[in-house]
């Protein structure tokens, strides 16, 4: 709900509570008002009659008749409410009569019905709610109009910072620029927010920092091991010997595993932290057909029946890392879940990559396949990121990762939905990534 | 043939320079950025071996001097996995190839063969270990005069090989060179032991025999006697 139409609500409710409550209070007020002013002038009537019989002015009361309602005979006395015929208008219409005695010097004692018609006064009281009601009305679509008008108005830096939020990306490393607006709320807001863009820019270039430094002060070590144990298997004596030997083989399989874990965590954390800015148009189709080359002897020697399938040039906007990065864990997975004599098909669509492989029926909920240090095999050495690097590559430039199974779960499928580019003009080559020979 | 390391880090550069002289080179290091601007200006080299990150510079001023001094050495960059995109700008800036700490001293070795021979000889060359001769413009290899069919992989396979002459090649290293780096250690090593069986038969069939050991739990090596 629009901050706009919430307290227009409100506004209304209250408006309409009091509309009621006063044309209440007005209605009866004026009645009761207009009551007493009509008992008043019947009440000074008659005091005027007393009067004049006290001081014998009053004619008799045959004359008195002809004047006033009187009657000789007994009649309650005081104020009551009746409905008479009006002779001019042909209606029956309200009246307001007062009866009381009067001893008229020498006739005895009549009873006169004094009577004030009501018609005048409910007259009055219509034009006054009327109009009040009237004023209230125009208060209330005033009030409307004007919160309209505000909103549009007083809101507009509001929607400027919002507009300018939304189009914020961190990855610029740029601090918010918001301008100092009139309302001091605003301005109050705005500045709260740029120093919060202040702190999170300083924290964000701080922890890319430290990735990076802990990612190459790791891989220092790292690669010192491992040329030092290269180096160690090359002394003669260890090399032929055929318990030494091994040893140092696991050891530096295992400092090859752990650096492989440590590429692979430093990749996710750099893809969390959206440290991959730069996305290039990548040919999609050309990387894909190099990789499946290149992990050719792996799906021989797993003696699997693979086929590719490609529909035409595929552009994606990527960093060119992180293209090799998903062909490379998808295709791997593909491998690696596989039964020997098995089957892996690929395809690949401007809309999506398709890659299904046959594989062992698994068990558990497809969705944590995804999950880190996941591992199908618990005795398997891989550490299980594959898929989480997939998914997260995916999330990171919108595309839809989706895992099915079929055939009674021994066929799975992993889906890319792929956000596609138009092919742009051949431009000059960039150097090869895989500079090998 | 003759090289210069640049490399900060004594322990590294030590296994790299002894690695580097089995395997026949001449090999000279600089420790820093201002040491090995002084060797680059000062001598000639077949190729620079480049760590990109020094304490005392960026390797990529070391490229540009170099390129500037019009030096005709090779140069291969070190670099670390997170610096992707320096390796890119070193590529545009003239350099030969690259390669990702950490790395198989087998494969650097395979790596400066390459380059080595793509700068010196301008295609005039061929390669020769004991009965073998490998024309590598032409991907042929011979076997005492006979050619010697062999599938793309095994042909790969041999020419690594015959860049690590002597030196024990650990499975590992071997599943990178021939399916591209990040290849799982996890995944069967199987492809290797088919490849290596097919090159062996076939080298066996020309008669050279015992030229691939089997170096039990670690890898192979090819034999120079």
């Amino acid at each position: 709900m629009r901050l706009l139409a919430a307290t227009t609500r409100y506004y209304l409710l209250l408006t309409a509570l009091l509309f009621v409550v006063g044309s209440l209070g007005l209605y009866y007020g004026i009645n009761w008002a207009l009551r007493n002013e009509i008992d008043e002038q019947l009440q000074s009537r008659r005091q005027e009659l007393v009067e004049k019989a006290r001081a014998e002015e009053l004619p008799p009361v045959e004359l008195l008749q002809t004047l006033l309602p009187v009657s000789r005979q007994r009649r309650p006395e005081g104020f009551r409410d009746t409905t008479m015929l009006d002779k001019i208008e042909h209606e029956m219409v309200p009246h307001r009569l007062l009866t009381f005695p009067l001893t008229v010097s020498g006739d005895g004692t009549v009873w006169v019905t004094l009577r004030k018609s009501l018609v005048e006064a409910e007259d009055l009281m219509g034009v006054v709610l009327g109009v009040m009601l009237g004023v209230l009305a125009l208060l209330l679509g005033g009030v409307v109009l004007i919160n309209r008008w505000l909103s549009h108005r007083i809101w507009a830096p509001f929607r400027g910072t919002l507009a300018t939020l939304r189009a914020y990306d961190l990855q610029q490393h740029k601090v918010l620029e918001l301008p100092t607006p009139a309302v001091s709320e605003f301005a109050e807001l705005n500045q709260a927010l740029t120093v919060l863009s202040q702190r999170l820019v300083a924290d964000y270039e701080s922890l890319r920092e430290f990735t990076a430094n802990a990612a190459h002060e790791t891989q220092t070590p790292l690669a010192i091991m491992q040329a030092q144990l290269e180096q160690l298997l090359q002394v003669p004596a260890l090399a032929e010997d055929p318990a030494a030997a091994p040893l140092v083989a696991d050891l530096y399989g295992a400092t090859l595993r752990l650096s492989r874990l440590h590429q692979a965590l430093s990749l996710l954390s750099k893809i969390e932290n959206r440290q991959f800015a730069e996305a290039v148009p990548i040919r999609l189709d050309q990387l894909l057909t190099e990789k499946m080359a290149q992990l050719e002897p792996l799906f021989e020697a797993r003696e699997l029946r693979y086929g590719l399938d490609i529909s035409g040039p595929v552009v994606v906007y990527m960093h060119p890392g992180l293209a090799d990065s998903l062909l490379q864990n998808l295709l791997q997975n593909a491998v690696k879940h596989n039964v020997r004599g098995g089957e892996l098909a690929v395809s690949l669509s401007p809309q999506e990559l398709k890659i299904s492989n046959t594989g062992p029926a698994v068990s558990g909920d497809p969705a944590r396949f995804f999950e880190r240090f996941r591992k199908q095999n618990a005795a398997s050495e891989s550490p299980g990121l594959g898929l989480s690097i997939v998914q997260q590559i995916g999330g990171y430039y919108g595309f839809g990762v989706r895992y099915s199974v079929a055939e009674g779960g021994t066929r799975h499928t992993l889906r890319v939905r792929l956000k596609a580019q138009a092919v742009p003009a051949p431009k000059k080559s960039k150097p090869s990534f895989a500079a090998t020979e | 043939m003759k090289l210069l390391l640049v490399e900060d880090e004594a322990a590294l550069r030590t296994a790299l320079l002894s690695s580097l002289k089995q395997a026949g080179y001449i090999v000279e290091s600089a420790i820093d950025f201002a040491q090995a601007q002084e060797k680059i200006l000062l001598y000639q080299y077949d190729c620079v071996l480049l760590d990109l990150t020094l304490p005392d510079g960026s390797g990529l001023d070391l490229l540009r001097i170099l390129k500037a001094s019009g030096s005709p050495a090779g140069v291969l960059i070190i670099t670390a996995r997170d610096a992707l995109d320096d390796k890119i700008t070193g590529l545009d800036l003239g350099a030969d190839d690259y390669l990702i700490k950490p790395f198989h001293l087998s494969e650097l070795n395979a790596r400066l063969r390459a380059i080595i021979r793509r700068r010196q000889f301008q295609g005039q060359q061929q390669l020769v270990f004991r009965d073998l001769l490998v024309l590598p413009d032409l991907a042929e290899v011979h076997v005492r005069g006979e050619l010697l069919t062999l599938t793309r992989k095994e042909y790969d396979l041999l020419l690594y090989l015959l860049a690590n002459p002597g030196r024990v090649l650990t499975k590992e290293a071997i599943a990178e060179h021939l399916c591209g780096d990040a290849v799982d250690a996890a995944d069967s090593f199987d492809f290797i032991y088919t490849h290596l069986k097919n090159l062996r038969k076939k080298l066996q069939e020309k008669g050279a025999d015992n030229y691939i050991r089997t170096m039990y739990g670690v890898g192979y090596k090819l034999s120079t006697e």
